[in-house]
Order: C-alpha cells, then structure tokens, then sequence
C-alpha cells in the first residue's frame, strides 16, 4: 500500500519545483564556498594545517540553513498539495489507511533530503578535489559532514510535516518555517535542547555523532506523534 | 433485508450544536436513493461519516453488512465517491489525476480513458485542470469516484454548479448505472427538482433528523391539497384570516390555504368580502413534490 501511495505522491509533487530545489539546495551550499573560496584561496589555506578538513568545516556552516530552509518550504507545499482544493477527503476516502498516507508523505520527502545530501557529498568532494586540497581525502569526515545535519534535522522535518498537514491557516506553517530557519542561523547561540541547533552539530561533548543519533530518535518520537494526532482528526 | 447501506443512531456533534441526530438511514442494492434535506441540514456530514472521514460520536454505520469502524478499507474497496465540491490537483491535467488515484486504486490504465470518455472529458484530458470550468471540475470528480468500478456510489451534489444541460447529462448518466453495472447510489441535494426523476427512494434529513424515508411514490401520497386565493391586498387577507386562527400564507402574490372543506372556504371568502376585500381567484391546487419537500422541512424547522 505504501509504495503506491509514494508513486501517487511523487506523481502530484510533478511540476512543483521539488526536484529542482532538491538539487539546488547542495549546489547552492557548495557554490558559497566556489565564491569563497574562489576569492580567497591563498587566505583560506593559510588558515588551518588541514585544508580539507577546514574546506568541510566552511561547506558545513551553510548546510543547516539549507537543510532547514528546504524542509520548510518542501513540507508547506507538499501540504498544500492536498489542501488547495481539500483533496484530503478525497484521498482518505481510497481503500487507503489514514496512517499509510502519513507516511507515504514523510518518506517522500525523506527520500528527497536524503538525495540531497548525497549530492552534497558528491559536490563537496568534487569542488574540493578541484580545489587540490590534498592526497588524503577524509572520507569519514566527508560521510560525517553530509549525513549528520540531515539525521541531525529529522525531528524538524517531522514537526514542520506535522504542523502544515493538520494546520487549516498555512500562516502556521510559514511562521514555524521562518522561525526554524531563524534559530538555524543563530544556531550558536541556542542551548543544547533546541532542535534547531542539532543539524550544526555542535554540542557540549563536542561529538557531532550525538546530533545525529538524538535526531533520529526524537524524529522518530515527533513523527508518530504527528501521524497519530493525523489519524484521529475528522477529515474536513 | 440486506442493506448496502444501513445506519443506526448515527450521531455527530460539532461543539454544542448537533449536525447529525440519531440518523437511521437505509438503502437497499440496486437503489437510487435521493438524499434531500435544506442547506446545512446535515447531509455531508452523514456522508463523511459513511466513508469515515469523520467519526461519528455515537451510533453505528454497517455497509455491504460489514461494520464501518472494523472494516473501513476493505469497505471503501467498493465504494466511489464525491464529497461536497470536488477535490483535484490544479497543477496536474486531468489524466494526471486520475493517474495518481490509479497508483493507489491499482486499475488499468485503460479504465482512465473509459471514465473520461464516460464523462465526456477525453478531448482535454492532457490540459491542466487549473484551466477547467466548474463543471468540467464537476465531471472529473465524478469520473474519479467510477475510476474503480465501485458497487456503490456516493455523490454529495454532484450536479452543483451544473449548467441545465450538464445537470440532465449527469442526471441521465445516474440513471444507467444500477442497471448497466448493478450499482447502488446515494445522491444527495438541496433541490428535490434535481432528483426527483431518478431516485427510486428518498431520505429527506431537516436539522440533523431523517423526517422521511420512503419510496417516491409514498413521498407522492403526502400530497396535498392547497387552496389559492387572489386577492386585492394579500398581506392584509392574510392578517385578517390569522386573526381567525385560520392558517394562510402569502407568497408571490398569492395566498395559500391548506386544504379545507367547501363549507369552511365559502366561510373564508365571505369573511374577505365583509373586510371590503375584492377576491379574483378561488383555485384548488395538488401540491407538487417541491412543496411537500418544503413543506415537511419547514414543518419540522
Ligand atoms: N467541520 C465543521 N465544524 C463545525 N460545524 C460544522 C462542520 N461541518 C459542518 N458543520 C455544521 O453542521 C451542520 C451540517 O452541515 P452539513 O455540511 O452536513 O450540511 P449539508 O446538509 O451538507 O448542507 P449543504 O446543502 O449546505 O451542503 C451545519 O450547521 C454546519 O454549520
Ligand atoms: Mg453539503
């Protein structure tokens, strides 16, 4: 049932932008550092005595932007999708389960983050090749700084997904999406517990695995709250 | 007696107010049962509750005899639908859609074209439906709610926003199904006009409550009698006569009696004379469906 829900759903997210943003996202992070980079080399190596681990460290201080900016704007218009013309009523009328249809929604846009981040990765590593950086490339750190922020950011996908699908003011979802992307930018400056600040990865013990570890614990916790508190509301 | 659909005490409330009380309502296989009742009488609301888009807070819905709340999926298998104004993807041509629902539903592709051409969309079927008219979004709904061959088939006003000539088409295309394919329908609208042609039952639900559920030709025994009155000054007739504590009704220049005997007419009109009024007409009227329709919602308001 849940793969022909996601056909359904891949099928109507056609002609909105998805893929494009999808791909635009990560080139968009690396081609900052193009510009930075492209400026300033010669500063920027003097910098560190690892330049690769410095070039990923600079590609990763606009990847929780990004990343937070494209759940906000992927999951108000998945949303949207459905409630332009109320097509819920009509969606939760097929021989479908409320709860598949949630997360045929999720996954969905789950998949598409996850694509991004692997273009991140591959982007990442082709400009920083270009760049000559070095014969040793850090894999890890690479995998590292291209996964972690987007496990790191699942618990906002869930509570942004949640909000703009139960939400019938999109004025909601938009504030708590400016909001995020706000926080997101301040990142350094919130405490620990903020969701906000986890795709940083910064944190007290310094060890950026944790970020990825609570996210996808607490992203877990908040999408099953949000496709049960789904699953009970009447459909309009 | 089997039932396709069949409801008892079905309830709904929304705050304080009840939309939907203690409902029990009856449709047989083969029926086309018109659901009539005013606006916000409670007619999409009883239908959401039969698909389970809304859970009712008390009573039960059985379809096909098998209960709602266990069986909602394998239920709604064999049940199409529209549900108030059609829900459509803007960005999406009008195959699109139904490709989407498709994917989910797992027909034929063939059948896409088979419910476009049922609903005479076929020539646009490659254009958005941002671009559709009313109607055109109208016939989409509909071919969504056949896209599976479904045994029953529930359409809430299906003809709004209609034009006259796209009303009696679908009206038509109603009619064939429970012969052609055995289907079972439930239509609802506000105008008994719209259905009266069709349906073999009608349900007619005033603030919540069934007030009747009956064949249409029992809905046709309810008629009554009305005596029509012209008059000179109808207002003024009609204040006279309530001063009697006879019931009349004024309306489009006329005034309306309910049935009464010779005797009690020839009274009435004397006393009309006496208040200096000019009577031009006495007329006897059998009162259409329309009227009882009217009339039992208004009774019961
Ligand atoms: N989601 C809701 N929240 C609160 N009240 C509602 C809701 N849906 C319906 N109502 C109320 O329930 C009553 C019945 O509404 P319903 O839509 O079922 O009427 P209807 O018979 O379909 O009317 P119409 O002919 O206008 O479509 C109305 O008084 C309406 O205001
Ligand atoms: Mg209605």
């Amino acid at each position: 049932m849940l793969r022909q829900l996601l056909v359904a759903d891949f099928l109507k997210i056609k002609r909105k932008g998805f893929w494009l943003l999808t791909f635009l996202g990560p080139l968009g992070v690396v081609a900052l550092q193009m510009v930075n980079y492209g400026l300033r080399k010669d500063y920027l190596l003097q910098q560190s005595d690892n330049d690769w681990e410095y070039y990923l460290s600079n590609v990763h201080s606009f990847t929780p932007l990004a990343l937070i900016l494209g759940i906000a704007i992927f999951t108000s218009i998945i949303a949207n999708i459905e409630n332009e013309t109320n097509a819920w009523k009509q969606l939760v009328s097929l021989p479908v389960s409320k709860m598949s249809v949630y997360l045929s929604k999720f996954t969905a846009l789950a998949s598409l983050l996850l694509v991004s981040s692997i273009l991140l990765m591959v982007f990442t590593l082709l400009f920083g090749v270009f760049l000559d950086l070095g014969e040793e490339i850090p894999y890890v750190e690479l995998f590292q700084y291209s996964f972690y922020p987007y496990f790191a950011a699942l618990p906002i996908l869930s509570l942004q997904l949640w909000i703009a699908i139960v939400s019938k003011n999109q004025g909601i979802p938009i504030t708590t999406g400016v909001l995020g992307v706000v926080f997101a930018y301040s990142a350094y400056y919130l405490p620990d517990w903020m969701i906000w600040k986890w795709p940083s990865l910064m944190n007290a013990w310094g060890e950026p695995v944790v970020n990825a570890l609570l996210g996808v614990g607490l992203g877990c916790v908040l999408y099953l709250v949000g496709m049960f508190d789904f699953v009970r509301r009447d459909v309009k | 007696m089997e039932y396709v659909i069949k409801t008892e005490g079905l309830t709904k409330k929304f705050g304080k107010e009840t939309a939907v009380d203690r409902l029990d309502m009856k449709i047989r296989k083969g029926e086309i049962y018109g659901f009539l009742g005013p606006n916000g009488a409670g007619k999409s609301t009883t239908i959401r509750m039969l698909l389970g888009l809304m859970k009712p807070d008390s009573g039960m819905v059985r379809v096909f005899n098998k209960d709602l709340k266990k069986e909602r999926i394998h239920i709604l298998k064999r049940v199409g639908s529209l549900v108030e104004n059609p829900s459509y993807y803007p960005h999406l041509t009008a195959y699109e859609n139904l490709e989407a629902l498709r994917k989910i539903l797992r027909v034929s592709e063939a059948r896409i074209h088979e419910v476009l051409e049922i609903v005479r969309l076929s020539d646009v079927a490659h254009k958005k439906v941002k671009g559709f008219s009313l109607g055109m979004k109208q016939r989409l709904g509909i071919a969504v709610s056949m896209l599976h061959q479904p045994e029953l088939l529930i359409l809430d006003e299906p003809t709004n926003g209609l034009d006259p000539s796209g009303i009696i088409e679908i009206r038509n295309l109603i009619q064939r199904l429970p012969e052609e394919y055995g289907m079972t329908i439930l239509i609802s609208s506000h105008l008994l006009s719209e259905i009266d042609q069709i349906a073999t039952t009608v349900g007619v639900i005033s603030k919540g409550k069934m007030i009747f559920q009956d064949s249409i030709h029992a809905m046709r025994k309810h008629s009554r009698q009305t005596i029509i009155l012209k008059v000179n000054d109808g207002k003024r007739a009609e204040h006279i006569l309530q001063g009697k504590g006879i019931y009349a009704n004024y309306q489009d220049s006329m005034l309306l009696l309910s049935k009464l005997s010779d005797q009690k007419v020839a009274e009435i009109v004397r006393m009309l004379v006496q208040n200096g009024l000019a009577i031009y007409r006495v007329e006897e009227k059998q009162s259409s469906l329309e009227d009882i329709f009217l009339q039992m919602t208004r009774e019961e308001a």
